[in-house]
């Protein structure tokens, strides 16, 4: 990560991920072991609060605690800057996972290049 | 000796009824006037046919108080126009601002020709003064200006430009309850993990 995206972009068109296509690896591969993501809000709470589907991922339950706390604290609008943080926070971690997973794939199919180029040189 | 002020309705209403006693005609025409205003056109000032002969002409001109040289008439070719003078396709945005006009709003003087189309072009319909740039660049700068961005927007959608993220990952099967998805149907299971 942090690399010169756009030398990238042109000289590597093989191996950059493309978003429009699905990514191909074994989500397990590499890893000895991996947790599943949790999800803490149920449905029909994010039901109730009638949270844009957007607003429905793995951060949903800090979302609901601040929506929670500004409307108890109306017209006291400062008052929930902890909550708005640890939304903040989760949604930051969310991004940079994504970044991970852009970056995993990028190695692994850099890894499948070179294994093929191997393969043919053998 | 300054004329006294006279009250003109007075003047008028007087005149009528000596020439009521009169009894000149009989029924309405005794009470109407025997003279008609100066506003309207004169029997022998309406347009009449083509004219052919350069007498015809030369009086067609008179009539619309046009100079000879200038006068020329349509085209006769059955569209009726008769001996109406053609006048320059210029509408009234074109004469002079500043010129004091008899009719300012119209930029027209008392008894000049008008136009066929005077009605068209006067200064709240259609304006035929010249453009700031000749038409053909205006044509080369519009088109070439959108032919580029539909350009672009093709090369933008062949080559995109993205972040280097991974799509975002959703619960519960990608929100496919959520997104109206047939709740008998079982969907297509979607796990995201740590990393």
């Amino acid at each position: 990560m942090g690399a010169h995206l756009g030398r990238r972009y042109v000289t590597e068109t093989g191996t950059e991920p493309d978003p429009a296509r699905k990514y191909e690896f074994d989500p397990q591969f590499g890893f000895p072991e991996r947790n599943e993501r949790e999800m803490v809000a149920s449905q029909e709470q994010m039901n109730l609060a009638q949270l844009p589907l957007e607003q429905r991922d793995y951060c949903a339950q800090y979302l609901l605690k601040l929506m929670k706390c500004k409307r108890d604290n109306w017209p006291n609008f400062l008052a929930c800057k902890h909550e708005r943080h640890d939304w903040d926070y989760c949604e930051h971690q969310d991004y940079v996972m994504r970044m991970k997973e852009y970056e995993r794939e990028r190695r692994l199919q850099l890894r499948k290049k070179r294994v093929e180029a191997q393969a043919e040189a053998a | 000796l300054s004329p006294q002020p006279v009250n003109m309705a007075g003047v008028g209403f007087r005149r009528w009824a000596q020439a009521l006693s009169k009894g000149k005609g009989s029924g309405i025409s005794a009470l109407l006037s025997g003279c008609r205003a100066a506003s309207g056109a004169s029997k022998d000032g309406l347009p009449g046919p083509y004219p052919t002969t350069p007498d015809e002409k030369a009086a067609a001109a008179k009539k619309y108080n046009m100079r000879v040289e200038d006068y020329e008439p349509y085209p006769n070719n059955g569209e009726g126009y008769g001996d109406y003078p053609k006048l320059p396709d210029r509408s009234q945005h074109e004469r002079d601002p500043w010129y004091q006009w008899d009719h300012p709003d119209l930029r027209r003087n008392w008894g000049e020709p008008m136009h066929w189309n005077f009605d068209m072009f006067i200064r709240n319909r259609v304006d035929t003064s010249p453009s700031p740039v000749s038409w053909s660049t205006m044509c080369k700068q519009l088109f070439g200006f959108i032919g580029f961005m539909l350009f672009m927007f093709y090369v933008g959608e062949k080559i995109p430009a993205y972040q280097p993220v991974a799509p975002k990952q959703y619960p519960y099967n990608n929100l496919y309850l959520e997104r109206g998805g047939d709740p008998e149907k079982q969907p297509e299971e979607v796990k995201n993990y740590e990393i």
